[in-house]
């Protein structure tokens, strides 16, 4: 059983490992590097690559996500004194998304394969080239630098276990507890309020829940360096638990720590877009811009209208900004909820909507005498469904 | 008469004793062992690195056979409340000190003897107790110690301890380099131990290669000195830092070779014979004059 399980994990972590990193990028050959980076020989072949081990230069191909990785790994190639690590990839992986990715332990992966660390760390301390830190050192600084970041302590048995004699079974039962675990869900604050220093307006209020889900921000956008302990410290109040309250924040970074992750996308803003003298309200379509947005258009995300989140562009009350093809005869008109039969499937919009006020009910008095809305309908009525367009 | 003949017997002591002195501190500064190898060995401790774990301190004294608590018990951080310095009983102590860089990580700072390529305490050494070994290594012959702690006062880094607990038998005690174990092909046992691999063991010449290395890579991170490399006119241990050694509680020796300081000032005082000789007659003579203005007129 506990062979079972292992053999599952090894074959599985190989099938997704050169499944997803089997392959060079194409052209290679013309990235930012030289040659020799890479190669010990002037003229590499196919079959005679005569690669360098490992090469150092800032390089890192690993283009997967915490998903594709392998969930656990079990580190047994030193385990003495203590068991082996179970360690549990996905969950790390996860938590390194929002600070140096891949690379933070995956450093100087050239392009291909995702290397072992054992390939260029040694496992003898004793060894002729020390500028490399021996396997055991290598694994130690990946993990201890951040666990003793958050814990205050350096102890072993948070990540060992001391050795005994049902090694097997406490492996089996490590892994079983970690595996088909993910990172726990994010507590995402909704709004967080800020008491500044600037003088013109204070109080600054940010909206987290809109930049996410209205705006298009991605996490990454401004959570690119966290440190573990932003969320993980044994010590502290935590910071989202500050958060849930609806007190004003002091500021504790500098001016520039705090401007950076706005400046991304605020670059050209005034002050006081963010900078008021009280609290503000979420943001309302109908009163930032004063064009309320109709059944349709409120769920779409803002950057169907206004392009790429990164730079909005303001827009005029004309239809056709957006909708180019809206002219007589070539409008949708089953996205109303209303599918136009043939004989009122080419009029011009005006035939039946007075004015072009799309607000009022049609009229059918135009053509018909002896018909009128919503009584008689120009077509049949369709099931519109009002999911998000993303 | 009789006077006169004390006084010829008194010279003629006084100037055999001298020659023998003279002879015998000629032959006291017979020279110990004394090697500066091209091939010493080194130990390059990255402070950037260390982790403050304190199984140095573990390995160190379970491979010179000094009672120890349970390695576990090490993990206790409290110790680092206060500065400690090397004992008789601990050859090698961690001490912490804030990072600027960042203070959820502290760095930790390992000191022992820093096995000086000019070792004060070798020239110090009355007795010769004290050599340096063609690996680099700094050490002491506890049967040839008299225990007059010369060595304590001549080193710049203050690491020699003395145990006082044992006025019969002197010992001078100090990191030796694991000479025991370097002999056998081991690894020095804090080497060995450190899980973080701060201290790397090497060739001295291939440790300052790699240390120049690391600070070209890093210059953000190192503070641009190899403590070691040139204090005290160079010693086998040698460290990295991110921020100046002086926050770190390391002296700053100068550069040159210590003994030069103090042989000046040993070998000065007996050179020749001549300062004693001279104090000796400067006595002699204000004897002379007080006695001959006591004489009755």
């Amino acid at each position: 059983m506990i062979k079972k399980i292992f053999t599952i994990v090894v074959v599985l972590f190989f099938a997704l490992t050169t499944y997803s990193q089997n392959k060079l990028p194409k052209n290679h050959s013309l990235s930012n590097l030289t040659c020799k980076t890479c190669h010990s020989c002037d003229v590499p072949t196919k079959k005679n690559p005569c690669l360098i081990a490992c090469p150092r230069a800032e390089m890192v191909t690993i283009n997967q996500s915490p998903e594709q990785a392998p969930e656990v790994e079990i580190l047994k190639e030193l385990s003495n004194r203590y068991m082996p690590v179970v360690f549990s990839h996905k969950m790390h992986a996860q938590m390194s998304q929002m600070s140096g990715g891949c690379e933070t332990c995956h450093h100087y992966n050239t392009i291909g394969p995702i290397q072992p660390c054992i390939n260029c760390h040694e496992t003898s301390r004793k060894r002729e080239d020390i500028s490399k830190p021996d396997l055991e050192a290598a694994y130690h600084r990946q993990c201890i630098n951040c666990h003793r970041e958050w814990s205050h302590s350096n102890d072993c048995t948070s990540c060992h276990a001391l050795k005994n004699k049902n090694e097997s079974i406490s492996i089996s039962s490590y892994v079983k507890k970690i595996t088909g675990k993910s990172h726990p869900a994010l507590v995402e604050p909704k709004k967080v309020v800020y008491e500044t220093n600037y003088n013109k307006g204070k109080i600054v209020t940010f909206f987290h829940n809109e930049h996410v889900n209205l705006f298009g921000a991605k996490c990454i956008d401004c959570h690119k360096d966290e440190n573990c302990t932003k969320c993980h410290d044994k010590t502290k109040t935590t910071f989202a638990q500050q958060k849930a309250s609806d007190m004003p924040i002091k500021i504790r970074k500098s001016k520039e720590e705090h401007h950076k992750p706005c400046f991304s996308c605020h670059q050209d803003d005034k002050c006081n877009l963010c900078h008021k003298d009280k609290s503000m309200s979420p943001f309302n379509h109908a009163v930032t811009t004063g064009w309320a947005l109709n059944k349709f258009h409120e769920n779409l995300i803002c950057e169907k209208c206004h392009g790429s989140s990164s730079k909005f562009v303001k827009l005029n009350n004309d239809c056709n900004n957006c909708h180019k093809d809206f002219a007589a005869g070539k409008f949708d008109h089953k996205v109303s909820g209303l599918k136009l039969s043939e004989n009122h499937k080419d009029l011009d919009c005006i035939e039946c909507h007075k004015e072009k006020n799309f607000a009022k009910a049609p009229t059918c008095e135009n053509c018909h005498d002896d018909k009128s809305f919503p009584k008689d309908k120009p077509g049949t009525e369709v099931n519109v469904s009002l999911k998000k367009k993303r | 008469m009789e006077k006169q003949n004390r006084r010829s017997f008194l010279k003629t002591t006084a100037l055999i004793g001298a020659a023998a002195t003279g002879i015998s501190t000629k032959s006291a500064s017979a020279k110990p062992k004394n090697i500066l190898s091209e091939d010493r060995m080194g130990v390059l401790v990255d402070t950037t690195v260390c982790i403050g774990c304190r199984n140095c301190e573990w390995a160190c004294k379970t491979a010179h056979n000094i009672p120890t608590e349970d390695q576990i018990k090490y993990e206790d951080r409290s110790v680092f409340k206060q500065m400690r310095r090397p004992e008789p009983n601990a050859f090698t102590v961690v001490n912490e000190y804030p990072n600027p860089q960042n203070s959820a990580l502290p760095t930790d700072v390992k000191i022992q003897c820093m096995h000086c390529d000019h070792p004060a305490c070798v020239s110090a050494c009355i007795v010769g107790a004290i050599s340096k070994e063609e690996n680099g290594s700094v050490i002491w012959d506890t049967k040839k110690c008299i225990g007059c702690r010369y060595c304590m006062v001549a080193c710049p880094f203050q690491i020699p301890s003395f145990d006082y607990n044992k006025p019969m038998n002197p010992e001078i005690r100090k990191c030796d380099f694991c000479i025991e174990r370097t002999k056998k092909g081991l690894l020095p046992a804090c080497v060995k131990n450190c899980p973080v691999e701060a201290l790397t063991y090497g060739p001295r010449n291939e440790l300052i290669k790699e240390a120049r290395e690391r600070i070209k890579r890093y210059p953000d991170k190192y503070f641009n000195h190899i403590y070691g490399e040139t204090e005290a006119g160079g010693t086998s241990w040698m460290y990295l830092a991110n921020q100046d050694f002086s926050k770190l509680a390391f002296p700053s020796p100068g550069d040159k070779p210590m003994p030069g300081a103090s042989e000046s000032i040993q070998h000065g005082i007996f050179a020749y014979f001549v300062p004693p000789a001279f104090l000796y007659a400067l006595l002699g003579g204000i004897m002379w004059i007080t006695k001959k203005r006591n004489e009755p007129e």
